[in-house]
């Protein structure tokens, strides 16, 4: 018999098809991850704060019953914080077999995005950090920033409180 | 089913098997038994069919190899001699790489080479040159039907002296006294025998020596002794896959012999059960028929409750979705406390009922998740003949308490640490056998493994027979490693802890075993964030015993619900002491060390929970809030919160590490108005604070 086929990971069996995205807002600008590692969208709602942690972990949410970790993409991503509202969401995605939340300020749509109209990261010169964006993809003379969601939340920042708590 | 679940099935069956075989193994090392080479046999056996189903056809066949190796041995054509014994065990670790590391495989053909010339070897050669294994001995089982004339004691014989003479000559397994020959009462004459025996006894003894036992009585007297070993079965629920017929279970139980058994069967009345023959002849009694029946219940029982693995995985949904429903019962029970009194009773009333349902509901889960401790303790018995083979000590490992059942997470949690602690009694407990013959012990070495309940709790205990600590040596070892300050004095208990020190190792050579970058701190920092304890009981030249305290599942714990400032913490029920409201006058502050309140003349330092969260607090003076005391590891501590809300039962959901890093966290739990609630883990709390002060 032969030698049985690994399964191949998600992030794989999209890259082999047309891409879709959840595109959402932050600061006016449009992002997106990949359809199929959102799990979810929420409404904002109850988040209990955790002490002694990273600036942009906003704290836990009970998502039916699972504790669920929520994070802050502006602050995450360096910019000023604004009041949540009406269309603050909570974009729950699954990484590495985890839940977490990202709070964004508005969720926009689903949007195919073809491959070869995404670009590659170009180098900017500003202070975002680029690791965790996956590329620049064109949708109607709009610029959508695709995301990497499994960079996003094993930056090094994360590592750190990994590493701290394996040293003590 | 796919390929990849299919391997992934056959892995978790394979590992199973592979535990299995390797206690039966070192268990068949110990004292020889022909059913242990039939199961080992068998364990083979499935091995070989399970591989080829997977597509794993070089296992298969390896497999097959080894169990025509145990069919030799089965079959009595070859003797079990150590040099098997490691065969075997070498070969089922050259099928463990197989298995679970496929690409490793390939460097291992001299090894299996070697395997399969051995077994080849002994496929000819009846003889093996090593010492044959001890044999276990086999008991004989007689069956004993003593029936003496009722004039016995005329002849000055005491039926009681002769049935205390049988009972001593093995152990008795069942013993029957027959009262149907005793008259009513105001017919008894006192100097007359009225009873008769039966009695089933296992004995190591031939025939010979229950017959002289009964050398004097046996003309006389209606004396009768029948060997029934051949169909004696000890527990006859054991290893059965087919229903049992009634006749069967009672010559197997040694109540009848075949001969009658096939009497009965041949005298049957048209109509008639077999039961029903064998007590019209007189064979056995009714309540022999029902006690056989009984046994047929169970063994019946037994082929049908078969087992079914489920993922851990379903088990924690269907114990999240539970959680769930006990949210959405007190959202209703609160909107029923809203209502009128006389409309919400029903509602209220129905309510109480699905509660305890769902209680009992949660319950059974829980228990789903138990499992014993057996299949743990035994396989730490190969680990204990390898390493102590190593290092050239006679170690034996003894388990006891194998059936005391535990939360599967805990198991899993434990088995690294408790594998580290055998391997500390291996190494610094037992002394060299050189010594131990110094000594006038015995020259091998035990180590206990016992598991028991007590208490709520689970404790698991590790002793070994060794030199025991030595609180002087161990002071001075962690003086001169800097450990503690030269000065400082420490009580027995204090000294014994110095071991879970990091960077504390008594071998003064770092060993083969010790030495691998973990240490018995690390077991320590295991079983704390079990949330258990250890505690070290030790006497000179008698050994040293671990005894590990757990919670019975990680899962549940009761907590106190407190409120600071907005949001709510849970602090471990058990943690708690005592909650007061200080007077104003108990509350000092301590230069360069913060606060603390005085509670019956003991001055204890005080945490103001509000600012380590970072919450705006109800009450700004401890006098006006509340001051809840806790206690870990002997520390004290006392947290001022602005209300207690409650004790509550509380579902524990893990916070990831990548959420936070705060020790005093030591996980949430969701409370019945849907929020997330954190638990304070005291322990955590006080080196939080402690590194806090620098």
């Amino acid at each position: 018999m032969e030698k049985i086929d690994r399964k191949k990971t998600v992030a794989e069996q999209i890259d082999d098809e047309a891409n879709q995205y959840v595109t959402f807002l932050i600061s006016g600008e449009s992002y997106g991850v990949e359809v199929l590692c959102v799990k979810e969208i929420l409404g904002m709602t109850d988040v209990t704060p955790v002490p002694n942690t990273l600036s942009f972990m906003k704290g836990v949410i009970n998502l039916r019953g699972e504790v669920v970790p929520v994070v802050d993409m502006r602050i995450k991503f360096g910019m000023s914080e604004k009041e949540y509202d009406a269309f603050t969401v909570i974009i729950i995605v699954e990484v590495k077999r985890r839940l977490i939340g990202m709070i964004v300020d508005a969720v926009s749509d689903v949007a195919d995005i073809p491959i070869d109209s995404i670009q590659n990261t170009p180098h900017f010169t500003t202070r975002i950090e680029t690791d965790f964006i996956k590329g620049i993809g064109q949708l109607a003379e709009q610029l959508i920033i695709i995301l990497d969601v499994d960079k996003i939340l094993t930056s090094d920042e994360f590592q750190k409180i990994d590493q701290e708590d394996v040293s003590e | 089913m796919s390929d990849q679940a299919i391997l992934e099935v056959f892995h978790n069956e394979a590992r199973e098997i592979i535990e299995n075989i390797e206690t039966e193994l070192v268990s068949l090392e110990e004292s020889y038994d022909s059913e242990k080479v039939n199961t080992l046999f068998r364990y083979f056996h499935t091995l070989k069919g399970s591989s080829g189903i997977a597509g794993l056809m070089e296992v298969s066949e390896f497999t097959h190899e080894i169990e025509s190796l145990l069919d030799r041995v089965r079959s009595e054509e070859i003797q079990v001699t150590p040099s098997l014994i490691d065969t075997v065990l070498a070969s089922v670790d050259l099928v463990k790489v197989m298995i679970f590391d496929e690409d490793q495989a390939d460097g291992l053909s001299s090894q299996k080479e070697k395997i399969l010339t051995f077994i080849g070897k002994n496929s000819n050669e009846v003889t093996d040159s090593s010492r044959p294994l001890p044999q276990k001995r086999k008991l004989n089982y007689f069956r004993v039907k003593i029936n003496f004339k009722d004039n016995v004691f005329e002849y000055g014989i005491d039926p009681l002296m002769i049935i205390e003479d049988l009972v001593t000559v093995g152990t008795v397994i069942e013993e029957k006294i027959y009262r149907s020959r005793v008259p009513a009462l105001d017919e008894i004459n006192p100097e007359k025998c009225y009873l008769s025996w039966m009695y089933i006894i296992g004995t190591k003894h031939a025939k010979k020596k229950i017959d002289e036992i009964f050398l004097f009585v046996f003309d006389d007297n209606d004396i009768e002794i029948t060997d029934i070993t051949e169909d004696y079965r000890e527990d006859i629920t054991s290893d059965v896959n087919e229903e049992k017929k009634i006749g069967n279970i009672l010559v197997q139980k040694g109540l009848i012999t075949e001969d009658e058994l096939l009497f009965a069967l041949s005298n049957m009345k048209k109509e008639e059960k077999v039961g029903k023959a064998l007590v019209r002849l007189k064979l056995v009694t009714e309540k022999d028929i029902e006690k056989a029946l009984g046994v047929q219940v169970e063994v019946r029982k037994k082929i049908e409750s078969t087992t079914i693995r489920v993922e851990r995985a379903k088990l924690d949904g269907i114990m999240n979705l539970l959680g769930e429903i006990v949210i959405g019962q007190s959202s209703i029970v609160r909107f029923a406390d809203e209502l009128d009194e006389d409309k919400a009773y029903a509602l209220k009333n129905s309510l109480y009922g699905l509660n305890r349902s769902t209680r009992q509901f949660q319950e059974q889960i829980m228990a789903m998740r138990m499992i014993p401790v057996g299949p743990t303790f035994s396989q730490f018995k190969r680990f204990v003949r390898d390493t102590s083979r190593q290092i050239g000590k006679e170690i034996r490992l003894e388990i006891m308490g194998k059936e005391t059942e535990l939360d599967k997470t805990v198991i899993e949690e434990i088995t690294d640490p408790l594998k580290h602690m055998i391997r500390n009694s291996i190494d610094h407990g037992i002394e060299s056998t050189e010594e131990r013959i110094k000594l006038g012990k015995d020259p091998t070495g035990i180590i206990t493994l016992n598991a028991y309940h007590q208490e709520g709790c689970i404790f698991i205990e590790i002793s070994d027979d060794g030199k025991g600590l030595d609180a002087e040596e161990l002071r001075s070892i962690a003086v001169s490693k800097g450990i503690i300050a030269k000065d400082k004095e420490l009580t027995e208990d204090e000294s014994y802890a110095l071991i879970f020190k990091p960077g504390f190792s008594t071998a003064n050579a770092v060993g083969d075993l010790s030495g691998r970058g973990v240490g018995m701190d690390v077991v320590k920092s295991n079983i704390d964030s079990l949330r258990g304890s250890v505690q070290i009981i030790t006497e000179k030249n008698r050994g040293t015993t671990f005894r590990i305290k757990l919670p019975l599942t990680l899962a549940i714990i009761d907590g106190m619900l407190i409120k600071v400032g907005k949001s709510v913490y849970i602090v471990p029920l058990l943690s708690i002491l005592e909650s007061i409201r200080p007077r104003k006058e108990d509350v000092k502050t301590i230069k360069g060390q913060g606060e603390v309140v005085m509670v019956r003349n003991e001055y204890i330092s005080l945490i103001r929970l509000y600012k380590y969260f970072d919450q705006v607090p109800a009450f700004e003076n401890p006098w006006e809030a509340l001051v809840v005391i806790v206690e870990s590891n002997g520390e004290k501590l006392a947290l001022m919160i602005d209300d207690l809300i409650g004790q509550q039962q509380i579902v524990i959901k893990s916070l990831d590490n990548t959420v936070t890093k705060d020790r005093s966290i030591s996980g949430a739990a969701i409370l019945g108005d849907g929020n997330v609630s954190l638990i304070i883990d005291i322990h955590g709390l006080l080196s939080e604070i402690s590194s806090l002060r620098g």
